[in-house]
């Protein structure tokens, strides 16, 4: 238990995917520096319209995920105190600050060059900070900026009304009135249909390995190898290259579950996780769950881009009213916390979990506020034991090691205990 | 005779605790922990066999708890002090429900099991506002010793309120006090009173079940068993042993492991 054990799930889907985000990030390289004369949009990972970007061969550019791909290689703090010398406040979002900072630095990353937006495409305004990164970057790049108004989710079905979808719609359709403008070619209905018809096959695919997870063991951590795969569904989804490279995950995964191999050699825990991960400390968070043989099941950052486990489909016969019924309610950010509620508790009961963990990212309070009563609402309501534990997503200023290590190990020293006395309750003759 | 030995090495002071195969405390000790925290640890261990008599090979179990528990070289296994609080705090309480464990650095709200188990905590976050430097530094602010505070804060007729329960900002928050000629026992009050209401919180966050034990260096300060006593509207248990629970939680569970031999944590 003290010594993290070193076998890890590091199979083909890890290899394909830095072959395949290499590429990607290749591409993002050839346009910054000249080489391609391909048009770019910078988008949000919440709920976005992608397939309409990709329908106008545009490549679609995201700046969270250059951000986090910078905090996973430990080199964010140096571009958030850069954005912090021009005036960000300490507590601001770091995201928005790094990429800034990013920004300021000519865009210079450690595996690549973002070029500079053709098109700035604000897709998610549930967030106002978003809203305001987006604009900064509009003043500071000179690009245009599109805002799109998608309606934060308000019935109790979780449903968007009729209006709602209307609304966005028509924004879409507005949408491609600029693209058309700033590549020059009208909309190919038929690509965009083709594309979408991706997207819907990544979706099913994508929600075929989520319910691998089901299994005893699991074959994959649906946290930690979850954002491998996740990389791949919201930079390339809509590609051919994403549905062969699901296909591949699929089988694989299948194969692993066929064979009961799961991520470490025991399945000691199974645990639903919510909230992003600590990016700049990925490994040393890992471990600390790895120690407890603790394998994620399920976790609402997955779902983060979109929500398919539940049966959404994109539909290439309605393109633009699926992509924005994905934009409404299929994604975490957009959702009711009621909402949140409902798919933590469908996480704990249908993939059989032991534990819930959320991990609240101080430089996130929209997303965070709540998480102190999701706690109490799973401890007093649900009886499932729930541990909360806050660091950040980019700032690794925020991240105390012994402090975060602490509230772990006794969060599954508990379990454990409970564990041990349970049995020796039946061992004493069925007192349980 | 075997013995069981726990160490708390924790972020102020580093605790022992020596117990016999009955359960018994046969010695503790207690020094500052210091930067050298092997060192503490093993230095602590000496002092409680010698205070027993006991030789080192003697000691069939030892357990390391605290922020410095992987330091204790000597250890056959760790336990988190949130285990060790509660296990201490129910072998000398044993109808304990709920512990309060006010530590140098953190400050934590467990909810125990009829059989000492850690059902749920909640701790501060990470920052040490209202913890057991909060004190510490207030003491210092004033010029007198962290022993003679919580004595003190119960002569007070006006207490202040306190805006802050920063450990940084309570500095310059009492300077304005003393400055606009508010008494030494009134700022305590108001001291004490920030730091009870901040433990309430976290208390009632996993339920304040009775019995309500209060554990830690912190539980020696009469002035806030008397502001969390207050605030909860309840008695609370306190121990003279209560700065050693975490030791002590740890021995037990070295003696645990002792005599069941398998029927260990992991």
């Amino acid at each position: 238990m003290k010594n993290a054990p070193e076998i890890r799930y590091q199979g083909r889907v890890h290899e394909l995917q830095k072959e395949l985000m290499g590429g990607y990030y290749a591409q993002l390289t050839d346009i910054a520096k000249g080489r391609s004369t391909r048009k770019n949009a910078h988008l949000l990972i919440a709920g976005n319209p992608v397939e309409l970007v990709r329908a106008f061969d545009m490549l679609p550019v995201f700046p969270e995920v250059n951000v986090l791909q910078i905090a996973a290689r430990k080199a964010s703090l140096p571009l958030i105190q850069k954005a912090e010398e021009l005036g960000y406040a300490v507590d601001n979002c770091a995201y928005v600050k790094a990429d800034i900072g990013l920004y300021l630095s000519g865009y210079e990353a450690p595996y690549g060059t973002v070029p500079k937006a053709d098109l700035l495409l604000c897709n998610y305004v549930g967030c106002n900070v978003y809203l305001n990164w987006f604009e900064h970057l509009a003043e500071l790049t000179g690009a245009p900026a599109v805002n799109i108004d998608v309606p934060f989710i308000r019935s109790a079905d979780g449903e968007p009304s009729s209006e709602d979808v209307a609304y966005v719609v028509k924004q879409l359709e507005e949408l491609i009135v600029q693209l058309e403008t700033i590549t020059g070619t009208a909309l190919d209905w038929k690509k965009l249909k083709r594309t979408v018809e991706l997207s819907a096959r990544v979706g099913e695919m994508w929600s075929e390995i989520k319910s691998l997870t089901k299994l005893r063991p699991a074959p994959y951590d649906a946290y930690f190898d979850s954002v491998t795969m996740m990389a791949v569904l919201y930079c390339l989804r809509g590609t051919e290259e994403a549905a062969r490279f699901f296909e591949i995950a699929l089988a694989d995964l299948k194969e692993r579950a066929t064979m009961k191999q799961g991520p470490l050699p025991e399945e000691r825990f199974r645990v639903v996780i919510e909230g992003p991960p600590p990016w700049p400390f990925l490994r040393v968070f890992r471990d600390m769950f790895t120690r407890w043989g603790a394998v994620a099941v399920a976790s609402t950052y997955s779902t983060v881009g979109g929500i398919w486990e539940f049966g959404f489909r994109h539909d290439p016969e309605r393109p633009l009213e699926s992509i924005a019924r994905h934009m409404l309610s299929q994604n975490l950010c957009n959702r009711t916390f009621l909402q949140r509620y409902d798919q933590m508790d469908r996480y704990v009961n249908e993939w059989d979990a032991d534990a819930i963990v959320i991990h609240s990212v101080k430089s996130c309070r929209l997303f965070s506020a709540g998480q102190g009563d999701m706690r109490e609402y799973f401890v007093r309501e649900r009886e499932v034991p729930t541990l909360l534990i806050e660091s950040d997503l980019e700032d690794p200023r925020y991240f105390s090691q012994a402090q975060l290590r602490n509230r772990i190990d006794a969060f599954f020293e508990a379990l454990t205990q409970r564990r041990i006395t349970a049995a020796a309750d039946v061992a004493a003759g069925g007192v349980a | 005779m075997r013995y069981a030995v726990g160490v708390d090495v924790g972020s102020t002071q580093t605790k022992s605790v020596l117990v016999d195969e009955q359960g018994r405390i046969v010695a503790r000790s207690l020094i500052d922990t210091g930067a050298y925290l092997v060192r503490a640890a093993e230095r602590s261990l000496e002092m409680c066999l010698t205070e027993a008599g006991v030789s080192r090979n003697d000691v069939g179990y030892a357990v390391g708890t605290g922020y410095g528990r992987f330091k204790v070289a000597f250890g056959d296994d760790q336990v988190t002090e949130i285990s060790c609080h509660a296990k201490g705090a129910w072998f000398l309480f044993p109808r304990t429900r709920t512990v309060i464990d006010i530590g140098g650095q953190d400050t934590k709200a467990i909810k125990v099991s009829e059989r000492g188990e850690v059902l749920d905590f909640s701790m501060n976050d990470k920052c040490a506002a209202g913890s057991g430097r909060f004190l510490t530094n207030s003491a210092e602010a004033l010029g007198m010793e962290v022993g003679a505070i919580g004595p003190k804060s119960l002569e007070a007729k006006n207490p202040v309120r306190l805006s802050t329960v920063c450990t940084i900002f309570v500095e310059t928050d009492i300077l304005s006090y003393l400055a606009s000629g508010k008494k030494t026992e009134d700022i305590l009050s108001g001291v004490h009173g920030a730091i009870g209401s901040r433990t309430v919180a976290l208390v009632r966050r996993v339920g304040a079940e009775p019995e309500i034990t209060f554990t830690g260096g912190v539980a020696r300060n009469i002035g806030m068993i008397r502001s969390v006593e207050e605030k909860l509207d309840l008695a609370i248990n306190v121990s003279p042993d209560s700065h050693y629970t975490g030791a002590l939680g740890a021995a037990i569970f070295a003696l645990e492991r002792m005599t069941a031999g398998s029927q260990v944590l992991a």
